[in-house]
């Protein structure tokens, strides 16, 4: 992973309008002026926020068609979900880890409890 | 109502700021704490399913240093350390945490460089009858602007569940392919 990539991508996703085009786009692909009107805002407008999305690599654009459709690229998104899980996870499976280990240790000590009663 | 707003505004930027997560266990709270703090426990349970402990130094006092170096499931070294700042034995530990190298120099994030270089954490294990209930706090530590705002970001697409989001791209990715 490129450094200073994730950061990007946290750049993009920080605001409202781009999070819900991103929304929008994974329903399949479509074109600017379609993505424009749920948004009270020009096709200029609409237009620079694609672009900080696909500079952010979230987005690509269709060169072939006229209206160049645009289409989600789940990848680094992924990364960013990937990445704001792995604090979560860290902790939620180091809990289960441990909770594991204690219930061992417990059985451990009751075991050694047991044998200490019986040699009495 | 403007005043409910700027409440529940506030509520949700604290949530931004800080990363908590609790857990009860079974266990007495001296069991708890020596199994959090003691590198022969640690070894055994520490870091994520499928991640295996390398190394383990922990002198656990104000001031004192937990450098731990383990090995994820992809083969990769994550190596990082904890420093006491305070230890108020078997209630409450607060220590700065890092990323760090194998001689325990602070590192940066490895995939995110505008990731804080430290963060301030706190673990409180309280008593509930029988059972321990451990809470985990971590917050930006003498961060830059710029770094809490990589942290606030980070919670912010946490709690708005971008991971449900994926089910739904999953989803798109399978109707692409076909």
């Amino acid at each position: 992973m490129n450094a200073g990539h994730l950061d990007a991508t946290f750049a993009a996703l920080a605001d409202p309008t781009r999070r819900a085009i991103l929304a929008r786009l994974t329903a399949g692909e479509t074109s600017v002026t379609e993505l424009a009107k749920p948004f009270e805002m020009s096709l200029p407008a609409v237009s620079k926020h694609l672009k900080v999305l696909e500079r952010a690599g979230l987005i690509a654009r269709g060169r072939e068609a006229q209206w160049r459709p645009c289409r989600l690229d789940p990848a680094p998104l992924k990364e960013v979900a990937d990445w704001v899980e792995h604090y979560r996870r860290f902790w939620d499976e180091s809990f289960d880890r441990l909770d594991d280990y204690l219930r061992h240790l417990q059985s451990k000590e009751k075991r050694k409890h047991a044998r200490k009663q019986r040699e009495k | 109502m403007p005043a409910s707003n700027e409440r529940s505004s506030a509520a949700a930027a604290d949530q931004a700021r800080e990363f908590v997560i609790t857990r009860l266990f079974d266990t007495s709270r001296e069991v708890v704490f020596e199994a959090w703090t003691e590198c022969e426990h640690l070894m055994r349970w520490w870091g994520p399913k499928g991640f295996k402990m390398l190394s383990c130094k922990n002198d656990v006092r104000p001031g004192g240093e937990f450098l731990y170096g383990m090995r994820a499931p992809d083969g990769s070294e994550i190596w990082g350390k904890w420093t006491y700042r305070e230890v108020d034995r078997p209630e409450r530990l607060v220590f700065i945490v890092s990323f760090a190298d194998p001689a325990g120099n602070v590192t940066r994030h490895p995939s995110s460089p505008g990731w804080p270089l430290e963060m301030l954490s706190t673990v409180t294990f309280e008593e509930e009858g029988e059972k321990t209930k451990i809470t985990v706090r971590w917050a930006p530590f003498n961060a830059t602007d710029a770094e809490r705002k990589t942290f606030e970001e980070g919670m912010e697409s946490m709690r708005q569940g971008w991971g449900g989001t994926f089910d739904q791209f999953a989803g798109y990715l399978k109707e692409k392919r076909s």
